[in-house]
């Protein structure tokens, strides 16, 4: 005889593991590189896991808010590089025009987050009023920032910016040298060969202020609900009284205005500002927005899951390159994650809602 | 009284009517118009040559488009065909490589490693197809897959670097024209006539590229298919509505499979043309995008994302459109950086009169 119960908690059991299986593949990519890569295992693999995943962190938000719309942004890569661009002219401008390297930076970067949320209007605009499907807008919005940035910079990564940029976004929050000093974001004087930690790396922590933020609004903020509203249904979100097209000009502009954070980020840990300097991550973005649970046709996904899969996406590509394998191998195994996340969710439909 | 009415009825019938067919074609004519400035501000933009060089240049988005077009008139969408293109030209390159250099005739080597080729670009395209059709994965995250696996397989077979050491034919074969005229002397189809020295080379007129004779034959092909035929019809008819399509009796399974199955196929043929174009085996770049400015002619040509609208002829006027458009631009002496953002400007043209004029289509 078989045990009903035992039958019901088995398969509660594997309920509750499918519902995580993203978690528990970060769990297994993480240990399996644990093993078969030395030196993998360690703090600073893992801030540099984080280091540089800020982009793809940053990018995959960006995209969660306009897939849950039910839309596509293509666009936020070459915005993040038009930022990039952006930003690193205007604090040379400003650094060369008299001000301190400090304010120049400060003011650079937020002009920079003005001027980064005119593409997202421009597609708002085209999808919301002008009922131009999300990616052909967002497609022809990607041609634009390119050939602006391009434009801007002639074919040379914009440089020279003061030293600062480069302190800022390579430096450390806690500096810690065992039994002598702590220090928040300036690095101690530090003598020859004694050991100290640099941990959790700057451009780490403004990246989560933001991404905490925009996480918390989508959960539990009215524009938030909207935002699930419209991705739902349109016409349910119409007739309940949402002002469907702002909203989506404001989603636009929100998924714009990180890339835009991307691109001053980029700046402050490479230096330089490039024109293509988001276009591996664009599909990269889409890839882990998937894994993370969200649904192209909208309505569904969290910037939990997104991190999630981001996660998953950064931890394959430096667990290969500590392994010393081409990263070609990547573009395989993220190709079969996507399709398998897909497929999950088709034969487990009961697993995509997430428990409520 | 009534008479005038009429006849000024009739002449806002014909004024609006004219509109149409104008809004109908405006990619046409937006073509036409863009021939006509760059004939004024490049010198040498309007020459056969020219003409001839801009064709040949196409030929593979000609063919991802083409493959686009089939995909989208179904409501869905291809995003691994530039990849796939560019495993079937680095595939088809390497058994060339591999068997020119075991000491084969040319001929061989070409025929196999193309033959392999096309061969490989239908994998992807049937998984694709049974994950779309199957298993009900949205075409974008199921192409979105392909292009990774596809591109990193790539990657894995050229390490990286294009495959050269081809046969010397192959560029001859790509390159080759049907005609070749010696103004007051002579004329051959197919080589160069007889006794041309090299330094007289410049004097050859040279008509009918065979990229052209191989586009021209292959979009015919396609455009009858799709316009005449029932394996058309039922491609029109699920982008429609794929629920009537199903009542209608249509296996709407199979024909997705053999559309996402065509359109890798197209996507592979047009890899091995690009070798024979180039005389090596060309990876796709990482930020090439060959699928989105395929489906940007796509829907410059009149083709709705939401799918049962689109035609072959359409598509081809948008690619030749993006492609005039760069080639004029930088005959003109406009620095490149502009080009993007007209295609940008000339995409969103596209599907801003599509939503103005709905009437029209």
């Amino acid at each position: 005889m078989v045990n009903t119960t035992d039958i019901k908690s088995t398969k509660r059991l594997l309920l509750f593991l499918g519902r995580r299986w993203a978690l528990l593949f970060l769990l297994f990519e993480a240990i399996l590189f644990s093993v078969i890569a030395r030196g993998f295992f360690t703090v600073n693999v893992a801030q540099i896991i984080f280091f540089y995943g800020t982009s793809i962190f940053l990018l995959g938000t960006a995209e969660t808010f306009v897939i849950i719309t039910g839309g596509i942004d293509l666009s936020v890569g070459f915005v993040m590089g038009f930022a990039s661009i952006v930003s690193a002219k205007l604090i040379v401008f400003l650094n060369n025009s008299g001000l301190s390297p400090g304010l120049s930076i400060v003011a650079g970067v937020l002009i920079t987050f003005a001027i980064g949320l005119i593409p997202g209007y421009v597609n708002g605009t085209l999808v919301a009023r002008l009922k131009v499907p999300p990616f052909i807008a967002t497609f022809s919005m990607l041609a634009i920032t390119h050939g602006t940035s391009e434009l801007l910079i002639r074919g040379v990564p914009a440089t020279n910016l003061p030293y600062l940029a480069n302190a800022i976004g390579n430096g450390y929050f806690i500096y810690y040298v065992p039994g002598r000093v702590i220090s928040l974001f300036v690095k101690p004087v530090i003598e020859r060969g004694e050991y100290f930690l640099e941990l959790i790396p700057n451009v780490v922590v403004f990246t989560f202020i933001f991404i905490l933020i925009f996480a918390f609004i989508l959960r539990w903020s009215k524009f938030g609900q909207h935002t699930y509203a419209v991705g739902g249904s349109v016409d349910a979100a119409v007739r309940a009284g949402i002002n469907v097209r702002k909203h989506l000009v404001k989603t636009y502009m929100l998924s714009s205005f990180f890339a835009t954070i991307s691109g001053t980020i980029y700046v402050l840990q490479y230096v330089t500002g490039k024109a293509d300097a988001g276009a591996p991550f664009l599909l990269d973005a889409i890839v882990a927005v998937v894994i993370g649970g969200a649904s192209l046709y909208g309505g569904i996904g969290t910037v939990g899951g997104t991190l999630l899969g981001c996660l998953i996406l950064s931890v394959l590509e430096t667990g290969l390159r500590v392994m010393g394998v081409p990263t070609f191998d990547k573009y395989i195994a993220v190709g079969v994650i996507l399709i398998f996340a897909v497929l999950i969710d088709q034969f487990f439909p009961e697993l995509t809602h997430k428990g409520d | 009284m009534n008479s005038t009415n009429a006849a000024s009825l009739e002449f806002r019938n014909r004024r609006s009517r004219a509109l149409g067919v104008f809004a109908k074609n405006w990619a046409l004519f937006f073509l036409l118009f863009l021939v006509g400035v760059f004939s004024f501000t490049g010198r040498g933009f309007f020459s056969v040559n020219n003409f001839q060089n801009i064709i040949h240049l196409s030929t593979i988005f000609l063919l991802l488009s083409a493959a686009e077009t089939y995909v989208i008139i179904t409501g869905g969408i291809d995003l691994s065909v530039g990849f796939v293109m560019g495993l079937s030209s680095v595939l088809s390159a390497k058994v060339m490589q591999v068997i020119h250099a075991s000491g084969a005739p040319q001929p061989t080597s070409i025929l196999i490693g193309s033959l392999v080729g096309i061969g490989i670009g239908l994998v992807p395209g049937i998984i694709s197809g049974l994950l779309i059709a199957r298993f009900k994965v949205p075409p974008f995250i199921a192409t979105l897959g392909m292009w990774g696996i596809t591109n990193g397989i790539t990657l894995r077979i050229c390490q990286g670097f294009p495959v050269s050491f081809l046969p010397s034919k192959l560029t001859e074969i790509g390159n080759g024209f049907l005609i070749y005229i010696w103004p007051g002397k002579s004329f051959s189809f197919f080589h160069k006539p007889f006794g041309v020295q090299n330094a007289q080379i410049r004097e050859l007129v040279r008509i009918f590229p065979y990229s052209l004779v191989f586009s021209l034959i292959v979009l015919f092909l396609l455009w009858h298919v799709l316009k005449n035929t029932k394996f058309g019809q039922h491609t029109y008819a699920i982008g429609g509505s794929m629920d009537a399509s199903v009542r209608a009796g249509i296996d709407a399974r199979r024909h997705l499979l053999m559309v996402y199955t065509l359109s890798s196929f197209l996507a592979g043929l047009a890899g091995v043309f690009n070798v024979f174009q180039t005389g090596i085996g060309n990876f796709t770049p990482f930020n090439a995008m060959y699928e989105l400015f395929a489906i940007a002619g796509v829907v410059i040509g009149g083709a709705s994302l939401m799918g049962g609208k689109g035609s072959i002829l359409g598509s081809c006027v948008g690619v030749v459109l993006i492609r005039l458009l760069e080639n004029g631009l930088s005959i003109s002496g406009v620095e490149p950086f502009f080009r993007f953002i007209a295609v940008g400007l000339i995409l969103i043209m596209a599907v801003v009169i599509d939503q103005l004029f709905p009437e029209l289509f």
